[in-house]
């Protein structure tokens, strides 16, 4: 017997992207839920996905220089001047 | 209008991971084909959606009825439900697992083996503390056992007891 | 999409008019993006922020005659993709983007030794639960050294997986926006979008739970 017979886990991981991007349709979207309030595991990995988008999105802005900036500026005048 | 919310510990959205604020309104999209706003459950929903917190909420704006949850546009939680705790919990799966034990019992031939397989499931994961998982099992045997009015009718005969169980308001 | 529109026109209105401040600003927002993008097509950083440098002078050169008919954006970065492309191909043949991304392998997101095989009772589950990374000690999680293996990791991919994930999740860029700008179909980049997030979170995990076995 399967915990759920509609969708494994091993079904559900491949859809954790179209989830969280909504992109399920609304039939899909509740049994993957479904699957969810039966299954431990797959909220655990779903919660890794999640803090793994959320550590992707917190690394370090490169800010630019500030000569490059100045480089820049001065492209603009030109041009705006022109 | 009052409707109820399974929570993660800590008032926490079990799929969003959203910390619900409690008291305070809060406001999703406009719930289209697409749907995107607050789930909440009335008390027929409540064995699908089983969680660690119980909460009473209010839901205003418009109100969508789906075959297993609500879509609100606006809710808030109102009062934790605090009779829903670990030994309702355990309360819930037991009884559950006692239904499939009386339907094995009660079977014969090829159906009576297949629903004792059940029973032991339903037996070994109550032990190990699991509880929506006891309301699936519960209803995939009375589906064995009955067909669809049967797993309907069991999922209807939990939603009965919790809202006893619980003193639950419709 | 009414405000983004209208706020756009302001935008290039105020450029146009010459206001630096408008120029400062929008050159400081893209950035970082340009900047990551750049970075992955050519071989040194110095090459990259040349790279974008360029990119800005094509823009002014091309303001007057932008329609508008794609987002600022997006535009933007397809003058930088081309700029990229072409100093890449003093090395390399240009690939078009599509066929990077359907070269780009078909394995599962995990591991199948993860789940019960085909046949056992239990087949598809997860043979044993994925750790809770909530579950281990903070200073781990917040480590800088963590952030570093999420950077290695994601340069470590494939490309155009490594652009996908960049825009949409380093950068905050929407679904459509991404589409929009590596001219790809919604499918394609999630497709794509979802095999880096595997790949990262599998490094990542294995680096979390080997130390914590320490």
């Amino acid at each position: 017997m399967l915990i759920s017979e509609d969708l494994t886990c091993q079904q559900l991981v491949e859809l954790v992207t179209a989830y969280l991007d909504g992109a399920l349709a609304p039939e899909d979207r509740d049994r993957f839920e479904q699957h969810l309030v039966l299954c431990d595991g797959c909220s655990w990995h779903i919660d890794q996905m999640r803090r793994t988008i959320a550590f992707a999105g917190s690394l370090t802005e490169e800010s630019i220089t500030p000569q490059a900036e100045e480089g820049l500026l001065r492209a603009f005048r030109d041009w705006n001047c022109g | 209008m009052r409707a109820y919310k399974f929570l993660r510990p800590g008032a926490v959205g079990p799929f969003s991971g959203f910390a619900w604020p409690v008291g305070e309104w809060v406001e999703a999209r406009e719930p289209t084909l697409c749907e995107s706003g607050v789930h909440a459950c009335r008390i027929q929903d409540l064995p699908y959606w089983i969680a660690a917190e119980l909460w009473e909420a209010e839901l205003e704006g418009a109100v969508r009825e789906e075959p297993r949850k609500l879509v609100a546009t606006r809710a808030r939680l109102v009062s934790r439900v605090d009779r829903w705790d670990a030994r309702a919990g355990a309360a819930f799966a037991h009884a559950c697992a006692q239904r499939v034990r009386t339907r094995a019992d009660e079977a014969t031939g090829e159906k009576a083996e297949r629903l004792g397989a059940y029973a032991a499931d339903a037996a070994a994961n109550a032990e190990r503390g699991e509880v929506a998982l006891l309301g699936y099992i519960a209803a995939r045997a009375a589906e064995v056992d009955s067909g669809i009015e049967g797993y309907v009718s069991e999922r209807e005969a939990q939603a009965r007891w919790l809202a006893a169980e619980l003193r639950l308001e419709p | 999409m009414a405000q983004v529109e209208a706020a756009e026109a302001q935008l290039l209105d105020a450029l146009r008019a010459g206001d630096e401040g408008t120029f400062t600003a929008l050159v400081r927002e893209y950035h970082p993006s340009l900047l990551r993008v750049a970075r992955m097509r050519v071989s040194t950083r110095a090459s990259a922020e040349e790279v974008v440098q360029e990119t800005w002078l094509a823009v002014l050169n091309g303001l007057d005659r932008f329609e508008g008919r794609s987002s600022l954006r997006t535009w933007v970065f397809r003058i930088l993709t081309n700029i990229a492309k072409t100093r890449g191909q003093r090395d390399a043949r240009a690939v078009p983007f599509s066929a990077l991304a359907e070269a780009e392998g078909d394995e599962p997101s995990v591991e199948p030794e993860r789940f019960a095989p085909p046949g056992e009772r239990w087949a598809g589950h997860w043979r044993s639960y994925p750790v809770r990374w909530d579950a281990l000690p903070a200073e781990r999680l917040l480590a800088a050294e963590t952030l570093a293996r999420v950077e290695e990791a994601i340069k470590a991919l494939p490309p155009a997986q490594a652009q996908v994930i960049t825009l949409r999740d380093v950068e905050g860029w929407s679904s459509e926006e991404v589409c929009s700008a590596l001219e790809i179909s919604e499918t394609n980049q999630r497709v794509l979008l979802h095999r880096a997030r595997s790949k990262v979170r599998g490094a990542l995990d294995e680096y979390l739970t080997e130390a914590d076995r320490c």
